[in-house]
């Protein structure tokens, strides 16, 4: 009797003890995973697209250095025209996005409109960019819903003209996708730093203090509340301007053929049959690196120099600069930029089921699903592909995070500067510039598993949206629950899955509908690590949109818009439904 | 002219509920105080009269400031400078840059000469360049008292401005702030949980009553 009652507490010991240390273990191991996970892929990737730009290319039967790829790289017609118009599009979309995100903030901080706007601009969040594109496409086409409603009462024209948008070669129309596309990103930044409970709570104090003090409303905010709050904001608005300067999306489906951007140019000549072709986009590649660095590096030092000039007009006293004016003009270019966005999505759902529509008329003369259902039952092998490579990925990714978050509770400090910093990187760096790279080692690694290859290159752009989505609630959560849980004898492990998570159970799921919209939305990277042999409903819409029926290719992209859309709803209804089962 | 502020027939209610009514005329160099239980409207009044009430909260009545309406015009442009619990320095800005930042625009010069006089007059010599966030609690809450008096009000709230600092620091700002209040000839009204703060203002006592 004593025998058992002694031995048994000593093996449920010795089993609890094994198990923490095994959790601890792997949760302090996965800050490091999670680094080489995010650094390796995309530093080897930089690597092989190094190697190959100065002509060492094995699998070419290229071994010695040579500058043959910059060479032909300087004789591509019309290069300067492709840098340019990267560089144009990206910065100048970059600035109209972060400007107007600034307006609206400071015409309507304190004001109700704020929230309104919001709420009006989170969906567009989750549209993936080629479904942006496709519906800005048709927004502008010279048949599209701008044209429309201006005909013929204002434009006189009877028919379709010929009009020059999409696909000017100013690259207006790609400035236009990308601002209406980043602009509630930031917005969204912006407003989620101002939601930080001690952050923002100072802030609209100070926002206060300074209306006491006299300040119109807009000024308050310029000279307030953005030198706190721009610190928070530099990082989101340099992964915006990298992505718009290095995309393949929006220019392949808005933007000019002769010559395209730097980064579509980049994507053909590695796609190009001719395989020494590549040895070109190698060097094109590093090309397009430097040009997203320098953009980067001329943010920076115009941040700085905007902070020189302005740093006297700060404290001078002046406390109105014709707000009144300003917040005129912030209106109206919220009520455009808001109708823009519903006009497209307007638009977008009417070809999808439009029969008939002759050219002038606002609405189609038939309505059919005769679309959706032809295009459905060819979708079933995108749509497996996309939701099994997205929630795979996705799994992988919460799993990862959390034990991250964990770990940095578990030994009570937050992770490095450089981590966080780290988790940035994909973001950052040009994809087109580091995911061929990692496919030449993909493939010299495993050729077959395509499968694998999308869902690991994935991963590295929804880790960080993942992990930047949950660790503020991770780290908001009260310890004294897990200091009560330890205090009554549970293991960490214990406490981590019956303490913390089922209190994380909402943020989780709000960070795997993101996980999975990220994925959703990725087309370069499905495009190559799959090798082509992977079609997922985004691929597929990107080669529909310069192709085939414009009603189809609506179908495709409204596809693409209601997958994150259901995520999301799932994400926001399911705690809802738990929680009242669970107080009934 | 004697500068004065007159809350004429103030009614405040939270959704339907009154909390308060009011019917006062503080003169310059006056400071009224109101004390009341939480809940019981006291810094709702005093955001009404600055003209940021929360939606959630209905008046009726008047402002008067120096014998004109306010009720309609925008709180930047009601020239009632505000004391809150917390100083509520810019952190962005150095002490001097606070302190510019309320003056009215000028000289450059000059309104440097101006912040350095008037820190030196509070003991805080030499401290412009300073970082708010590196000064002590006594030391923000004389920073955010300058600020605001440079501003020029018309017309002075505290709202429990020395409910933060301890018993003696607490005595030396209220000495210096309602000396202060006395010098300008400014309207004042307190706001306080504490009667020692009532019984130094040394003017009318209003004390509310819970909400009904």
């Amino acid at each position: 009797m004593s025998v058992i009652s002694k031995s048994v507490p000593v093996n449920t010991k010795a089993t609890t003890q094994c198990s923490t240390d095994m959790f601890t273990r792997i949760v302090k191991f996965s800050p490091r995973f999670l680094l080489a996970l995010l650094i390796l892929p995309v530093l080897g990737g930089l690597i092989s697209v190094l190697l190959p730009a100065f002509g060492y290319a094995p699998v070419l039967e290229q071994t010695t250095f040579s500058l043959q790829g910059f060479n032909a790289l300087w004789q591509t017609p019309g290069l300067t025209q492709m840098v340019t118009l990267s560089v144009a599009t990206g910065l100048i979309s970059t600035l109209l996005a972060f400007i107007i995100t600034l307006m609206i903030l400071a015409a309507f901080f304190n004001s109700p409109w704020l929230n309104r706007i919001q709420r009006l601009l989170s969906p567009i969040l989750v549209i993936p960019h080629a479904a942006a594109a496709i519906a800005v496409g048709f927004l502008i086409a010279p048949s599209g819903m701008i044209s429309r409603l201006a005909s013929p009462w204002l434009s006189g024209w009877e028919l379709a003209p010929n009009g020059m948008f999409p696909h000017d070669s100013f690259g207006i129309s790609i400035i236009l996708g990308l601002t209406l596309k980043e602009l509630p990103f930031l917005l969204l930044m912006a407003l989620g730093v101002l939601a930080q409970p001690e952050l923002g709570k100072k802030l609209r104090q100070q926002h206060k203090v300074a209306l006491n003090l006299g300040y119109c409303p807009m000024t308050a905010f310029f000279k307030v509340i953005l030198p706190s709050l721009y610190p928070l904001l530099r990082l989101p608005l340099l992964a915006v301007l990298a992505y718009a300067s290095a995309s393949v999306e929006m220019p392949l489906i808005l933007g000019p053929n002769t010559p395209p951007t730097l980064a579509v140019a980049i994507m053909h000549w590695f796609n190009d049959v001719d395989l020494n072709l590549r040895i070109k986009a190698s060097a094109g590649a590093l090309l397009q690196l430097a040009v997203t660095g320098g953009l980067l590096a001329l943010w920076l030092a115009g941040e700085k120099a905007i902070k020189v000039l302005f740093s006297d007009s700060l404290t001078n006293g002046v406390r109105e600069y014709g707000g009144f004016y300003w917040q005129k003009i912030t209106v109206v270019l919220t009520a455009l930029v808001i109708s823009f966005i519903l006009l497209s999505l307007i638009g977008l759902v009417m070809w999808s089921v439009a029969g008939f529509w002759r050219f002038p008329e606002a609405m189609p003369e038939q309505f059919t699903l005769l679309h959706f259902k032809s295009a459905l039952m060819q979708m079933g092998s995108p749509l497996f592909n996309t939701l099994a490579i997205g929630l795979v990925t996705t799994l992988f990714a919460i799993i990862l995070t959390l034990l991250c978050l964990e770990s940095e509770q578990l030994s009570d400090k937050p992770i490095s500067r450089f981590t966080s910093l780290i988790i940035y990187l994909p973001l950052l760096v040009p994809s087109i510039a580091f995911l061929f790279g990692l496919v030449w080692i993909q493939q010299l690694v495993n050729n077959q598993a395509a499968f694998f290859n999308v869902v690991l290159t994935h991963l590295l752009f929804v880790l960080p949206y993942v992990f930047l989505s949950l660790a503020s609630s991770y780290r908001r959560l009260d310890p004294r629950f897990a200091h009560v849980a330890a205090s009554l004898g549970a293991a960490p492990c214990k406490v981590f899955f019956k303490v913390k998570l089922p209190q994380l159970f909402a943020p989780i799921l709000i960070a795997a509908a993101l996980g999975l919209a990220i994925s959703f939305g990725q087309y370069l990277p499905t495009l190559l690590a799959g090798g082509g042999r992977i079609a997922t409903i985004t691929t597929e819409a990107v080669t529909l949109a310069n192709g085939a029926s414009r009603r189809t290719s609506a179908v495709y992209a409204i596809m693409q818009m209601v997958l994150p859309l259901i995520g999301f709803i799932l994400a926001w209804g399911l705690p809802k439904y738990f929680f009242k089962s669970a107080r009934v | 002219m004697q500068s004065s502020l007159q809350i004429k027939n103030c009614q405040l209610y939270r959704q339907n509920e009154l909390l308060l009514s009011l019917n006062e005329q503080v003169n310059g160099g006056e400071i009224l105080t109101i004390m009341g239980p939480s809940g019981s409207g006291k810094s709702s009044l005093l955001n009404w009269l600055t003209g940021t009430l929360p939606s959630s909260f209905k008046a009726n009545g008047e402002v008067w400031l120096n014998g004109q309406n306010i009720d309609n015009t925008p709180p930047h442009l009601r020239h009632i400078g505000v004391l809150y619990q917390d100083a509520l320095l810019f952190s962005h800005l150095t002490v001097a840059g606070n302190i510019a930042f309320a003056m009215p625009k000028g000289n450059k010069k000059q309104r440097l000469e101006k912040i350095e006089h008037a820190l030196e007059k509070v003991g805080l010599k030499d401290m412009g360049n300073r970082h708010p966030d590196n000064l002590s609690g006594g030391q923000q809450a004389r920073v955010a008292l300058l600020r605001m008096l440079l501003s020029e009000p018309k017309a002075i709230l505290l709202d429990e401005p020395f409910s933060k600092l301890d018993t003696q620091l607490r005595v030396d700002t209220r000495e210096l702030v309602f000396s202060q209040i006395r010098d300008h000839k400014l309207p004042a009204i307190m706001v306080t949980h504490d009667h020692s703060d009532a019984d130094a203002a040394n003017g009318k006592l209003i004390t509310l009553s819970s909400a009904l």
